[in-house]
Parts: C-alpha cells; structure tokens; sequence
C-alpha cells in the first residue's frame, strides 16, 4: 500500500508490501527501492534491519493519527515527528489552509487547569494577545490568538481540566 | 540508642520510593502516604502500607502535617522521612514530629531555623568564619538602605528573599537606576513565593559556578563532609545536571570548602544529612550560598563517589549510632554525572507534559543507576514537580561517564509524553560542557544558539529513511490493511489484527 507520511516537515512516499518470507518487506521510499526486515517486538516497538543496520523504533503514542494530529517514531535517541495523509485529504488540506481566513480556534498545547480566562466573549483581541491561562506542574502557559479579532466563543471555565488539542476558545 | 521499626515517607515519586528501598535493606517497614492522584503511584505499590492524605493539591495532601502524624502513630511508625521538598526544611513540622514522640529523619528544628532563613545563615556564616559574598545580613528596610548597601559594594549586585528558593524573588541589578524598581519586583514575589517580603542584597559573582558540599553529622557531635557536587548546570536557578566531583577542584580546594562547611555545621549543633551550597568565581574564590537542611535530589552522585548510601545513613544517624566513618576514610573515587529527567517539552518552550506513559524502555548495563518512580501506563500528574527520574552514570574518569550517559540515553525511550532527554544528549555533546567549562549561566547561553551542525546530521539523514519506514510499518499495522506474514503461525497477523482492533 501507498502512504504519504510527513516526517519532520518533509513529504515523503513510502510503497510497502511484504515480501515472501514473514517480516520482510519491499518498499519503495522516494522512488528508491529497500528491502527492510521488521520485527514487531510488543505493540509500539519495532526491531527493524534495513541493509545489515539494526534499529529499534518505538512509536511514541497510542492515540490514533488522522489530520491535524501528529505522532511521532523515536529512533536512535531521536525523535521524527510524522503526520499521516492519503494523498486526496493532503491536497485538500493544502488548498484550505491557503489564504482562507476564517475563524481560528486556539487549542490547548499542553494538559492543565484552566487558571485564567484573559479574554471573553465579545472582546476584541491583537494578533498574539493572551486568552486563557493553563497550568500544570507549577507553570503557567499563556494561550495567545493567532490573528486580530474578536473571540466569538470561550469553551472553557477556570478550574477546568483541559488535555492536548481541545479547544479553549474561537477568534474571528 | 534505638532500633526503627517502621517508617513513614512523607514524600511521593521518586525519593519515596528511593527511602523505601533503602528501608527494605535495613529491614524496616515502610508506611507511604499518598493524594488520590498517586494511588496507583509506584511509591505506594512498594510499601508495605500506605494511607491515603487527601485530593491532589500539595495543601490538600502531602503539606498536611498533622495527618501525617496522625497517621505514623495509629501505623506504629517510630520516624518520619520527609525525602526533600514538601515538609522536608519546615521547622514546625520537625517540632511536631517530636512533641508526638516520632523521630523525624533530619537535622532538629533549632538548626533548620538557625539555617532556613537565607539571612540567618549568613550571619551564621560571619560567626563560623566561612568566606561569604558581600552584602548584608539582615533584610533590608528601607529603598534607602538597599541604595546604600548597593552603593558600598558596587554594582552588579543580587536582590534576593530571606526565605526563597527555586529562583523566586531574585533579581540582578546592572545599574543604580534599575534598583527601585527591582527592589519592589523582588518583594511582592517574596511575598508572594513565601509569605515574608524580606529581601536582602549581595555582590553578584559574574559567570560563578555552583559547586556544594554535601555534610554528614552525627547526634555525638561528630561531621564530616562527602566531597563536592558541581551544579553548574541550570534553567532558571533549577539544576539540570549534577556531578561529582567538581572539574575544577583540587584536593585543597576540596578541603578548604569541606571544612568551612563542616565548621558551619558544627557552629549550628547540626545532626544529620546537609548541603552547604557555595558560588566558587573563575579564581576559585568561594562563597557561601545557603545551607539546605535535607537530602539533596542529587545525592546519588555522592554517593557513587564516595561509596555510601545516604539514606542509610540518614536513618542509622536518627537511630542515634555514631558515623562508621571518619574524615580520613573518606576517599573520592571515579565519576558519576546526574540528569534530571523532567515531564517537560525543550522544543517547544519547556512546557510541562503531564499524562500517561505509553511506552517505557530503560536503560541498565555497566555503571548506570536510574532512581525513578515511573511505569509504562502511570499517568503523571499535573500537579507536582516534573521530574519522572534521575539517571545516572558512574565510571572511571569523566570522560568515560559522558560516554556511559550518552550510550544510556539512546537506550532511554519514554513515550506518550514528552521529555527533556534530548536536551542531554545536547549538553553532553557539546565542547564546553565536555571541557568542564561550565558555569550558571552556560545553559542558558547554549540554548540561545541556534542547533550547530554536527557529524550526527549525515547519519541522522539515513535515520530519517528508516524513522519514515517505520512510522509506514506502524501505520500499516494500524489499518490492518496488510497483512505482513505469510505463515499461518506467525506472530504478525495476530499483532496485525490486535492492533487493529485496538485502532
């Protein structure tokens, strides 16, 4: 099967099938042709020999990777971030983010408690100002908008629990 | 003299669970205490009992004193260890221990109140004859005074709280006209931080190492001092990388520091376990700091060193036994390097990153030591410090340890949530910090430069090849789309389809 992963900002295509003998497979990275032998150890690490190199990748996250959300392979004390797309939600994605300029949402970049809301419903904020304040492990994070505008929608109240990615607010 | 029993550990993560290994060697029951939170925390998993404090709010849970007493005398404990943090340095707490008839593991409440206060200790230092940095010893009262103080040892100077710790209510201070402004800034923290706006004044030593001496009382009035720490290595006044012993000190040096901190120990009827924290300028003058009256997080590099362990110690010394040691035996033997493993994401402002713990492989082999309280599936709270463990590695001669650390942190892979692990593979990687020239400001200083280019990036090209195969494998499994074996008992399908399923 054919995959578009983006790994560390880079597009790349990757053709997989297996090969005869378990384990292995025949891939074609880039056009470029490499037999890899793989070994799935428990859920998550991989032992894998690709031309007599051995490698143990481990994938960083359980959650499941659709659009606009992001895994990552550690590998080699390294860790490659990846995004997974079939080439249509890609393309379609593209053609979104490109100049659209609609209401933008801010998300939570880290778990925490909601300490602060800045910013209300109806208020106009700066590009960059400030909207809601989370904490976690005795550190404040301030949550800014990404554009001018006036905050349409605050999803939160102080002393709520917030995880990655939910939304905490929309500008418009 | 007496012999424990059982003891209660006043702590959570990894220092609990470091204190109750301890106890299983000596043979003495364990009591752990715990917020709900950390019920399924590691710490109460290997104790032979455990209470529950309350939610997880440290106020709410592992600062109430009281309960915890309540607790170690209906459990029959005959001491309380505090770890470090929480109550370990508070004097009414030690107090409260003893009016209840429970040894508390630590130095009495006289000394920690003669050395908590920053001031205190300084005026402790003028009377033990140590070398301290100019300024005053008593909080200042008025702008006035803080602009006369300034004035007579010129500036740069510091402005820091009586009380603080971590950071809080410091300020540096360039210039005369920058004092007004900082002094009030420094208060309002102090206050804040901890209830008391005493702040004091004292020369800034520019570019100063933090090395430290770690102390061992006994209750018969013998001390003894362990080596040195260098922990120069720092983000915001919080230690990131810990050795021993110092690259820069020498066998004279090493007992100038040593026997100024064990007159100041001695000056205070100090008992137990202590650090004398000094600043040592590139003359290799050295300074007073402060006095933490508690084992240190990084105790264990010490302890590989010198050969001791600490905590053993700490609960021989409580039991009332005289030190098996003395200053002669003390020898420093090889080197051990210490990284904070903390919840925390370097890539993107240091964020915490409480959550679970997907996946966990760690490290072992020749002369590693890791001190964690993590599993794979824990959750790490959001409501404590971040640290998730202490690696630590031990070897011949420094360069050797670097080496050994380096090859532990490839093995280290902690995933689910992210960690700072790669920011030591940078530190140790780089010419300064291997070059043993390191000072307080040199962390900061490296991370404001751009990642340089390295030999690893060509071989990190062909691991990005292999990192995108994988993450293809990974995905592949997923979906269950392939089906990768061909052999009816291959352990791929069955993956295969479990992960799918899981998906």
């Amino acid at each position: 099967m054919k995959l578009e992963i983006e790994i560390r900002d880079r597009l790349r295509t990757i053709d997989l099938e297996p090969a005869e003998s378990p384990g292995h497979y025949r891939a074609i990275l880039d056009g470029e042709p490499v037999e890899v032998e793989a070994n799935l150890l428990r859920p998550g690490v991989l032992s894998i020999v690709v031309a007599g190199r051995s490698y143990r990748a481990v994938r960083e996250n359980d959650a499941s990777v659709g659009n606009g959300s992001e895994t990552a392979v550690l590998l080699a004390g390294r860790r490659f971030p990846y995004r997974v797309e079939d080439s249509r939600s890609l393309k379609a994605r593209r053609a979104h983010s490109g100049g659209h300029d609609g209401p933008k949402v801010i998300k939570a970049s880290m778990p925490g408690r909601v300490v602060r809301v800045l910013a209300g419903r109806g208020e106009e904020v700066e590009a960059h100002q400030g909207v809601v304040v989370i904490e976690a492990m005795k550190m404040q994070n301030e949550l800014k908008s990404p554009k001018a505008g006036v905050v349409i929608e605050v999803r939160v109240l102080p002393g709520d629990t917030v995880s990655v990615g939910d939304v905490l607010a929309v500008v418009e | 003299m007496t012999s424990f029993r059982k003891i209660l550990i006043a702590n959570r993560g990894e220092i609990a669970l470091r204190i109750e290994r301890a106890c299983r060697e000596l043979g003495i029951a364990t009591v752990a205490v715990y917020s709900e939170v950390d019920r399924a925390a590691l710490h109460v998993l290997e104790a032979d009992e455990a209470f529950l404090l309350g939610p997880a709010p440290a106020v709410e849970s592992y600062l109430r004193g009281e309960l915890i007493i309540d607790i170690a005398q209906r459990a029959g404990a005959d001491a309380i260890h505090p770890g470090y943090g929480f109550l370990s340095e508070n004097a009414g707490f030690a107090d409260a221990c003893e009016n209840a008839g429970i040894k508390f593991i630590g130095p009495t409440a006289a000394a920690m109140r003669a050395l908590g206060s920053k001031t205190r200790a300084r005026q402790a230092a003028d009377a033990a004859g140590m070398p301290r940095t100019p300024g005053s010893t008593q909080a200042l009262a008025s702008l006035a005074e803080a602009y006369a103080v300034a004035d007579a040892i010129r500036y740069p100077v510091m402005l820091k709280a009586a009380a603080g710790g971590g950071g809080k209510g410091m300020r540096a201070v360039n210039h005369r006209e920058d004092l007004k402004a900082a002094f009030e800034a420094a208060q309002s923290e102090a206050l804040r931080a901890f209830g008391s706006d005493e702040v004091y004044l004292e020369k800034l030593i520019e570019r100063p190492r933090h090395i430290e001496i770690q102390v061992l009382a006994d209750e018969n009035g013998k001390c003894i001092y362990l080596g040195e720490r260098e922990c120069s290595v720092q983000r915001r006044h919080q230690k990131v990388i810990e050795e021993a012993p110092s690259p820069v000190v020498g066998p004279d040096l090493r007992r100038r520091m040593g026997e100024a901190a064990v007159r100041l120990a001695q000056s205070q009827g100090y008992t137990n376990a202590g650090t004398v924290e000094f600043l040592v300028d590139d003359e290799q003058n050295f300074y007073f700091l402060e006095m933490n009256t508690r084992l240190q997080v990084e105790h264990p590099v010490t302890e590989l060193v010198t050969g001791l362990d600490l905590v053993h110690l700490q609960i021989r010394i409580a039991q009332g036994e005289p030190l098996p040691v003395s200053q002669p035996d003390i020898e420093l033997r090889g080197h051990a390097i210490e990284c904070r493993v903390y919840a925390e994401d370097p890539d993107n402002g240091f964020f915490p990153s409480p959550g679970r713990i997907t996946r966990l492989l760690q490290p072992g082999g020749p002369g590693i030591r890791e001190d964690g309280g993590i599993y794979e599936g824990w959750v790490v709270p959001m409501d404590y410090d971040p640290m998730l463990s202490k690696l630590i590695a031990y070897a011949p001669t420094r360069e050797q340890a670097i080496a050994r650390l380096l090859r532990a942190l490839d093995e280290y892979v902690i995933g689910g949530i992210r960690t700072n692990l790669g920011l030591f593979r940078r530190i140790l990687n780089d010419e300064g910090f291997r070059a043993g020239d390191i000072d307080t400001g040199y962390l900061d200083r490296l991370l404001a430069q751009p990642l340089p280019y390295t030999t690893d990036d060509n071989l990190d090209a062909g691991n990005e090849d292999v990192a995108a195969i994988a993450a293809a494998i990974f995905e592949t499994l997923r979906n269950g789309k392939t089906a990768p074996a061909q052999t009816t008992a291959s352990p791929w399908k069955s993956v295969a389809r479990k992960e799918g399923l899981r998906g």
